[in-house]
């Protein structure tokens, strides 16, 4: 939790890039993509994607600081505490994950968003690479 | 590469140009505005209620733009009640003053909105907190705030006196803001004023065609010659084709 009281996503840009063809060291994995380019370094910002990308997390921090202002830091340390507790998913990262509780301890239980009834997930899912995303578990 | 600014208060978004005024007095406070909404030149609404209540006995007037304004009017309502429930006694404008405060500080390279607090508390009985642009906090006797305040600091600071009762006082908002619509493009409609003291919240309104007047400039023109002369003196320089 970000102890501020912005009410929008700030346009600050961010000077930390995390690529996505990084392997486990951090550096651009050659072997499995190729030589590196120009398309997977250069970040372009666009205030309004990441102003939309960020809204819901930036209300919800703007909610946990007033519990903190009002209540004390416990108030949003047993909130955040309890939902980490519920995240904990000792599977093998497996096809579809839903997680109701969390859902129900977010809010967002009773609502429908687009991506819930669109697109069937067979469809978004990436070819399985169990190898690489174990060791993304593993290595946290 | 073209990039919208999300930031700023775009062209034509809807505006509270605007005249709002808070003036303490012996047992309360008068809080009063204007009630244009312009979007552009176009009067998005001429009945606009820019008194929002925050709590009980506080109330804000709001200026700038009507989104930022309403959206960080809300938070605050939001957390005042939160904080009476716990304490179990109104807030303080003293403690709403300083939670607007810390919104439009930390927020202020995204918002756009000068805010007045007023209201009545047992520990300080009445305030009136201005709350400008940047996101400072300042309490004052008396504050106007809003495009059309600029016309009538003179007016105020030559008028003002400490002591007043409540009649006093509310003519005083009254005809300050009148003056401030009469100048102010972006100011007019009704007035709506609210009355804040320990017993209760009174509501006043008055109407377009009830506004005090002043000088209007009839006396000037009655001083151009007559129309009949005008007309003779025409005649005398027709030109004959």
């Amino acid at each position: 939790m970000d102890p501020s009281l912005r009410i929008v996503p700030s346009s600050a840009p961010k000077t930390a890039s995390v690529q996505d063809t990084s392997n486990s060291f951090g550096l651009h994995d050659t072997l499995r993509y190729g030589p590196r380019s120009l398309a997977t370094e250069v970040q372009t910002t666009s205030a309004i994607k990441d102003r939309l990308e960020n809204w819901e997390a930036t209300q919800d921090n703007l909610k946990l600081t007033t519990l903190r202002n009002v209540y004390g830091l416990h108030a949003p340390v047993r909130l955040l505490m309890e939902r980490k507790a519920v995240s904990y998913n000792p599977h093998m990262p497996a096809r579809s994950t839903s997680n109701i509780h969390l859902d129900v301890l977010m809010g967002r239980d009773e609502s429908v968003d687009c991506a819930d009834f669109m697109m069937p997930s067979s469809e978004l899912r990436q070819p399985l690479d169990i190898h690489a995303e174990m060791e993304k578990k593993l290595r946290m | 590469m073209q990039t919208v600014d999300m930031q700023q208060l775009k062209s034509g978004e809807v505006n509270l140009g605007t005249s709002i005024m808070a003036v303490q007095f012996r047992d309360g406070v008068v809080v009063g505005a204007d009630s244009r909404t312009t979007t552009g030149s176009y009067i998005a609404n001429r009945v606009t209620d820019k008194l929002t209540h925050i709590h009980d006995r506080i109330y804000c007037c709001r200026s700038g733009s009507a989104a930022d304004t309403q959206a960080i009017a809300d938070i605050v309502h939001y957390h005042l009640q939160m904080l009476t429930q716990q304490s179990g006694e109104r807030p303080t404008v003293h403690i709403a003053g300083n939670v607007f405060q810390k919104l439009c500080y930390e927020n202020k390279d995204a918002l756009s909105a000068g805010i007045i607090v007023a209201g009545w508390d047992k520990d300080a009985g009445p305030s009136v907190y201005n709350i400008p642009l940047g996101g400072g906090l300042f309490r004052q006797p008396w504050a106007i705030g809003g495009s059309g305040s600029t016309y009538v600091y003179g007016y105020c600071d030559a008028t003002y006196q400490e002591g007043w009762g409540r009649d006093e006082t509310v003519n005083f908002v009254k005809n300050t803001l009148s003056l401030a619509m009469s100048r102010d493009g972006s100011s007019g409609g009704v007035i709506r004023m609210c009355v804040i003291t320990e017993d209760k919240v009174e509501r006043l309104f008055v109407p377009g065609n009830e506004l005090p007047k002043f000088w209007e400039g009839e006396e000037v023109l009655k001083l151009i010659a007559p129309v009949k002369k005008r007309h003779e003196f025409t005649d005398d320089m027709a030109v004959e084709v």
